[in-house]
């Protein structure tokens, strides 16, 4: 965490926040105009959470907000007060990845890996909705991120490889954490 | 070649690789994505220590004004304002930054004009990063506008120049002549000219540029932490603004970067600037994350931007008897350090073809736009583009088909090593059996009843207005650049003519390992890296020298105080140079162990040792040592350490004669010639001018294949940035010189909407010339795609006659095209 936040300005005006985050419950003060990414990043101590371009299209930033895929960067920290939000530091459970996460290594599915958390989100996401996706339904579920260095197909085939681990282990102790799949 | 030997030693190191399964060749998964994977990796936005503070930027809103006044002080009655950094403080007690070209020398803030859009003029440091853009916008700047240099041809003779003192808006020309051009073009039976142009393309890195400088009063000295490529050779572009020598700044780069592509070269405004601003503030911490918006427009990261003028000259049976290109790259404000990429394509003059005589004509202009900086390729996709698209056309005039065409050209096997007229020597290949191949593909697979190309559905949808169409090309990937050629950009012409072969100074690669006590081992690279997995690569080259496992291996990194100035990451260098690296050091130690237990422990000759197995025994078996014994063995050591190493890989070029012409008259030696035959199936709706790529085939070549899974993924990531420039990507100014791509929304990045399936298939043409026969191969997709689009697409449209001409063919443009032909 920042030993100075934004926060702390005097002049500034401030907002009370009660969130939960990865599982554990926050409550603080923030500047109304703090983003969500800046909020998860700083104060939170979720440096994970990746900023690409703070104005919404690369996806880097994606978390997932009561489960439903978000962009932090466009999104406020006072707008999620009440809500459960996950990051890629919530996925991982005693050292042993995610299948998500886990498909991705066994696939190559990143390289610089500054997109990679988005990427990771994103496909949580998708599979929560849809555990079965088609590769057009893949492409459609991850066209708000983008990826420089992998050419995608890598991705591609990462999320059939996570989506086959799932299916055959259907008991994702993840999804009460994130607000699971709809 | 030096450094180079062959890692067999007659009756001791035979029996090293036996029994073992290789990790080389193998696609070791990556050690470096766990920590990736889990939001644990250290990119520089990670960096943030105690107490620091952050730095925003006032920049220009004009491409082109005088400075009249800049009035900082509402900024500083700011409560939260620590520093407004104006040119007047940096004119006082600090240098200058270099730049690619004497006489260019840039401030790091503006002084007296602006010269582009985002240009910045003043720092501000506040205690937070919402504070200092508050702070930017009570910085009042009172500018006197001046007409803009907007057009890189108008700009060779407008009397409006970006730079006064110089006299002229070119920069830099030259004119070379190889073989007999005017012969060639008199004699043969045809000549065509035609005009192409390529536009302001570049990485655009998930992750921006980022500095956190912090100054220590008490050494006066700095330590950066930076995202810049290239931190040990580049290190003068940070040094030499702040008035230092190299050793009291010490940079240092996070062991996660956010891609780079070339583009991180050129971030040393930023690094300069934090570093002042942190010494003016006595010390405290400095960070600076270049925004999005600053990276699009004004974050010195633009790449080449040309327009090209091409004479082919070639006789009625197809022969191709010569080519002269002309062009003029548009380079913005400032002839910024990589200013030779406008000489890269020198090495790949011809592409795959035989063809004697050339000339290469190149003007460099300034106007008043970003300053360029690399890009993968390094100039040579906009050079492919244009040689590509006028064998098109030739093919056309002579109405045979461009395959044909292409074929009857290409140089043969047999001409393997090959010298082209500019020098540079094509180390091995088969350039016929690929296009032939490619081209057998798409015949099995897609020219067939339910393919992408069989005859009744092209015909269907034709009728739609749909038009599918290949062509399919071969095209070579220059890899490994190490001479000094760089410097001929920066020396005196005269000088350089009469510099010998002995002139010459070659950049080595360097690499450290040092066993540990717990039997683990430490290795250093000297570079930086963004995310091609150069860890993985050590740690599988290594586990194989050194007979341990991967997880036994640690890989580290030197600071540019430490390191030796050297390359490091650039050019589709790394895996040649550091295998080589890796595997001399992993001779060196395997000696060394030997010595050290033959002198220390067992008391016998050196020869009666053999190193096994991650361990020394005497050759009769009756005694061993592991890694860990040796290193607490060698722990006394007063003097140098035996189990301590470090490795200097030469390039590839330093002791082969056939070089020396090229390195002699400073051409550039690219010794390895990676290559792809592509054959990417495209649909242009000529409705809507969208261009679609179906299906991608790409048969692939870069020698031996040290890790396929790593090959695989940065031919799959170039050819998606190659999809980009193609279609999508540009930087385009308005009339009045205004950025008109300073968001995601107008600079368009391909997502998963727009790349197709790509089927990948490689053959493997080792290197002569390489330690590990790999050839460099990084750049590859980004190199040839855009030219092997533009072919297809030029294939699509024959009926119509149209040649996509203009990188990116946009739907814009193609309908444009496809009107003006109606």
């Amino acid at each position: 965490m920042s030993s100075e936040s934004s926060s702390q300005s005097l002049d500034r005006p401030t907002e009370e926040l009660t969130l939960s985050v990865n599982g554990e419950t926050i409550s603080t003060t923030v500047e109304p105009r703090l983003k969500l990414s800046d909020f998860l990043r700083r104060e939170c101590g979720q440096r994970g959470v990746r900023v690409g371009c703070e104005h919404g299209v690369c996806g880097a930033c994606t978390v997932l907000v009561d489960g439903k895929s978000t962009k932090s960067c466009l999104t406020y920290a006072v707008q999620v007060d009440g809500a459960e939000v996950t990051t890629v530091e919530g996925l991982a459970t005693d050292g042993e990845l995610h299948p998500i996460q886990e498909a991705y290594h066994q696939e190559h599915a990143l390289q610089c890996g500054f997109c990679t958390s988005g990427f990771v989100m994103a496909t949580k996401e998708l599979l929560d909705r849809n555990p079965d996706p088609d590769k057009g339904e893949v492409k459609e579920g991850l066209a708000d991120n983008i990826c420089r260095c992998t050419g995608y197909q890598n991705i591609y085939k990462a999320v059939d490889r996570a989506a086959d681990e799932l299916m055959e282990a259907p008991s994702d102790d993840l999804s009460d954490r994130t607000g699971g799949g709809e | 070649m030096s450094g180079a030997e062959s890692p067999t030693e007659p009756g001791t190191e035979t029996d090293t690789h036996v029994e073992r399964e290789s990790f080389v060749g193998s696609g070791l998964e990556r050690v470096e994505d766990h920590r990736i994977l889990t939001g644990e990796a250290e990119y520089i936005h990670d960096i943030e220590p105690e107490n620091t503070v952050h730095m925003a930027l006032v920049r220009s809103v004009h491409p082109h004004a005088h400075v009249e006044d800049v009035d900082t002080s509402a900024a500083e009655d700011h409560p939260d304002c620590l520093l407004a950094l104006t040119v007047d403080t940096l004119k006082e007690e600090y240098e200058p930054m270099p730049c690619g070209l004497k006489g260019f020398e840039e401030w790091s803030l503006a002084d007296d004009k602006v010269r582009f859009v985002g240009e910045p003029v003043v720092a501000v440091v506040a205690k937070d990063r919402y504070a200092a853009e508050d702070i930017v916008d009570l910085v009042d700047i009172e500018y006197d506008q001046l007409d803009p240099v907007v057009d890189p041809l108008d700009a060779r003779e407008d009397e409006t120049l970006v730079h006064e003192h110089f006299g002229s808006n070119v920069a830099d020309s030259e004119t070379l002549d190889f073989g007999d051009v005017e012969g060639a073009f008199e004699e043969a039976d045809n000549v065509i000219e035609r005009e192409y142009s390529w536009g302001r393309i570049s990485g655009v890195p998930l992750e921006t540029a980022g500095v956190v400088a912090t100054y220590d009063p008490d050494h006066d000295a700095f330590d950066i932490d930076c995202n810049i490529q290239l931190h040990t050779l580049v290190d003068d572009t940070i040094y030499e603004p702040l008035g230092y020598p190299p050793e009291k700044v010490n940079l240092e780069v996070p062991p996660d970067v956010g891609g780079s592509f070339g583009t991180k070269i050129a971030i040393h405004r930023y690094c300069t600037l934090a570093a002042m601003a942190s010494q003016q503030l006595d010390g405290r911490p400095v960070k600076f994350v270049e925004d999005r918006i600053e990276n699009l427009q004004g974050g010195d990261m633009h790449s080449s931007d040309r327009d090209y003028r091409v004479r082919l000259a070639y006789d009625d049976d197809g022969t191709i008897r010569g080519l002269d290109t002309w062009f003029v790259d548009d380079f913005g404000a400032f002839p910024h350090y990589p200013v030779n990429q406008a000489l890269k394509p020198l090495s790949v003059v011809t592409n795959a073809y035989d063809i004697e005589n050339v000339r290469y004509d190149y003007e460099i202009a300034l106007t008043n736009k970003t300053a360029q900086t690399a890009y993968r390729g390094f100039g040579v996709p906009p050079h492919l583009h244009a040689l590509e698209m006028v064998v098109d056309e030739a093919a056309r005039e002579l109405g045979v088909e461009a395959t044909d065409l292409r074929r009857l050209n290409l140089i043969q096997p047999d001409d393997m090593p090959f010298r082209l007229p500019t020098h540079n020597i094509y180390d091995s290949g088969d350039f016929p059996a690929a296009l032939d191949r490619i081209e057998e593909i798409v015949e099995e697979r897609e020219v067939c009843e339910g393919g992408l190309l069989d005859p009744d559905v092209v015909e269907q949808k034709r009728e739609e207005g749909k038009y599918r169409g290949y062509s399919p090309t071969v095209h070579i990937e220059p890899g490994v650049s190490g001479s000094d050629w760089t410097d001929r950009q920066r020396t005196d012409k005269d000088a350089l003519e009469a510099r010998d072969r002995e002139d010459v100074s070659e950049l080595p690669e360097h690499f450290r390992i040092e066993l540990m006590e717990d039997g683990t081992v430490q290795s250093y690279l000297a570079t930086d890296t963004s995310g091609q997995g150069h860890q993985t690569l050590v740690t599988q080259l290594l586990a194989d020298g050194l007979g341990v496992l991967p997880s036994d291996i640690e890989v580290g990194y030197l600071d540019s105080v430490t390191a030796p100035t050297e390359y490091g990451t650039a050019a589709s260098r790394m895996a040649v140079m550091l295998s080589g690296a890796t595997e001399g050091a992993a001779q060196k130690l395997r000696e060394n162990c030997r010595k050290l237990a033959a002198q220390r422990e067992f008391g016998c000759d050196v020869d009666d040792v053999v190193y096994r197995d991650g361990g020394v025994e005497r050759a009769d078996g009756s005694e061993r040592l592991t890694l860990a014994e040796l290193a607490e063995l060698d722990s006394g050591q007063k003097n140098e350490r035996l189990t301590r190493v470090s490795y200097d890989y030469e390039h590839p070029t330093t002791s082969l004669p056939e070089f020396d012409e090229a390195l002699t008259r400073k051409f550039p030696v690219y010794p390895t010639a990676a290559f792809a035959a592509n054959a990417p199936i495209v649909e242009v709706d000529t409705d809507t001018g969208e261009v679609d790529i179906l299906k991608f085939y790409s048969l692939r070549d870069c020698g031996t294949r040290l890790n396929p899974t790593i090959v695989d993924g940065q031919a799959h990531g170039g050819l998606a940035q190659g999809l980009g420039a193609a279609l999508m990507e540009e930087f385009e100014y308005d009339d009045e010189g205004q950025p008109q791509a300073i968001t995601m929304f107008e600079y368009l990045l391909p997502s998963t909407k727009n790349m197709p399936d790509v089927e990948l298939e490689h053959s493997e043409t080792p290197s002569p010339f390489t330690a590990t026969g790999a050839k460099g191969t990084g750049e590859g997709g980004m190199i040839d795609g855009p030219a092997a689009i533009a072919s297809s697409i030029n294939a699509a449209l024959a009926d119509q006659g149209i040649v996509a001409d203009q990188i990116p063919m946009t739907p814009h443009r193609v309908r444009k095209r496809l009107r003006d032909g109606e």
